[in-house]
């Protein structure tokens, strides 16, 4: 289950960076795409906006196949007090961008990516490739909000792999 | 793929469907070998297929009766045998173009040419404009039809490309057959009517390359001869009742998850319906129509061992 959240993760976040290479955050120190987990980072009571947060909710195996299914609901959250030198004037259009970069990169095909283990990176070590692909369904928009100056969106996309050897 | 995947049952998502000529002539199809081609880039089938873009609804059925024979008292079954072989397949297609249309509809596919001043009004377009030769030079994206003639041609219209009506009966339409003539006609443009070899013009060229035409995609019939022509298409039109069948080759493919694929491949496939529509639900509370279809599996013989088959189902492994 692991490897196939970071997988999709590293697809993401590849995908958007290719899409808005200008979509970057500075998270610990380090400049990076805009894409992040919220479980994988420091608990923190502020949303850093212009950029995709990712949470993993629920999840529904299937277990009557040779290797276990999993489907697993992955939440995006983004948002947005549009741009300084326009005054938050324009915050409809940057959730809008937001919008569009999330629907090219989940949409693009193909909507499947090898399964990697990243385990070994906290070593030093480069991911391992596994057997089989994680796939995708299409992404869902869930209603815009406001929350004063800042516009905000969640989506969600269902992610599917099968569990490998090993993997349980 | 490691063999552990392989086990799985292929988790498709959308179907994409291709067409190819079937010679109506002589009856022969197009090949697909899934052997040398199954794994090709679905934006990229290889010639002559062309891409139908994504269906929808994708159901094949299999009519084949297998029957018991029996014998002795009580009746005991002995062997069986098949006594009919019958495949129909079903689907709508996701967009609309002469293509689709033509093998949706499953006749004769009219394509509305451009009519000369007052015309007679028809049902499927009145008299139309003086057709534009070809010139030499031409291929199956660029047309070549000389400087004067390109300014009466617009980017964005769609162009038929055939030969004139020489009073022949049989087959006509380069590429693939458009219709079969009873008894001879007077309309010179009538192949053009009917030819499935169009394409939209996607530029006009200037300087140097006045003259050329070049279209969005390859004519279906390849390089055009210089007895073709050029006429400008404002739409397409069929007709409920028409006595033509329309064949093709058809090829659909499923692609799964772990990079497999399943391919059906129907060398010949023909109507079973009439002309209509689908209706689906669409945003905002509105209806799509989508061009549906269920066609009739014709049979080839399989010259491996013989056998008279009607559809290949290939399973290529990722």
């Amino acid at each position: 289950m692991q490897n196939a959240k970071d997988t999709f993760y590293e697809v993401l976040r590849g995908r958007v960076a290719a899409v808005n290479p200008d979509r970057t955050i500075v998270l610990r120190g380090v400049v990076r795409p805009g894409v992040l987990v919220t479980e994988n980072e420091l608990v923190s009571s502020v949303n850093l906006p212009d950029c995709f947060r990712l949470s993993w909710t629920a999840v529904k195996t299937d277990t009557h196949g040779t290797m276990p299914a999993l489907a697993m609901q992955c939440e995006i959250a983004y948002e947005t007090a549009g741009t300084a030198v326009n005054a938050g004037m324009d915050r409809g259009r940057c959730l809008g961008a937001m919008d569009g970069e999330l629907l090219a990169a989940i949409g693009a095909v193909p909507q499947s990516s090898l399964k990697s283990n990243y385990a070994g990176l906290e070593f030093g070590a480069a991911a391992v490739a596994m057997k089989t692909n994680i796939w995708w369904g299409d992404v869902v928009f869930g209603e815009m909000k406001v929350d004063d100056d800042r516009l905000s969106r969640t989506a969600t996309v269902e992610v599917m792999s099968y569990e490998e050897a090993g993997e349980l | 793929m490691g063999t552990v995947s392989e086990t799985m049952s292929p988790v498709l998502g959308r179907v994409r469907a291709y067409f190819a000529p079937v010679n109506r002539g002589s009856e022969m199809p197009t090949i697909f070998d899934p052997a040398q081609s199954g794994g090709f880039a679905l934006d990229a089938p290889p010639a002559p297929w062309v891409d139908l873009g994504w269906i929808d609804g994708f159901v094949r059925k299999c009519g084949t009766k297998v029957v018991a024979l029996r014998s002795g008292a009580p009746a005991t079954t002995q062997m069986q045998v098949r006594t009919e072989i019958e495949a129909t397949v079903a689907f709508a297609f996701e967009s609309w173009g002469k293509a689709q249309l033509a093998l949706a509809a499953g006749t004769q596919q009219m394509n509305l040419l451009k009519t000369v001043t007052g015309a007679t009004a028809e049902g499927s377009g009145g008299v139309a404009i003086a057709a534009t030769a070809l010139l030499t030079g031409s291929t199956a994206n660029v047309l070549q039809v000389g400087s004067t003639a390109a300014a009466g041609f617009a980017v964005g219209e769609i162009v038929a490309v055939d030969v004139d009506y020489a009073a022949t009966t049989g087959f006509v339409g380069s590429g693939l057959s458009g219709a079969y003539v009873k008894s001879a006609l007077t309309d010179v443009d009538y192949v053009r009517r009917v030819t499935l070899n169009v394409g939209r013009i996607a530029a006009i060229g200037t300087g140097t390359a006045a003259g050329a035409l070049t279209l969005e995609c390859p004519l279906l019939a390849g390089v055009p001869t210089t007895s073709m022509k050029v006429s400008g298409v404002v739409g397409f039109c069929d007709r409920e009742g028409s006595s033509f069948f329309q064949e093709w080759s058809g090829l659909f493919v499923g692609e799964g998850q772990q990079g497999e694929r399943v391919v059906w491949f129907y060398p010949r496939l023909q109507t079973t319906a009439g002309v209509t529509e689908d209706v689906a639900a669409s945003l905002g509370g509105l209806e799509k129509a989508r061009l549906a279809g269920s066609f009739r599996a014709l049979p080839v013989v399989d010259p491996v061992d013989g056998e008279t088959v009607v559809c290949f189902r290939s399973y290529v492994a990722g």
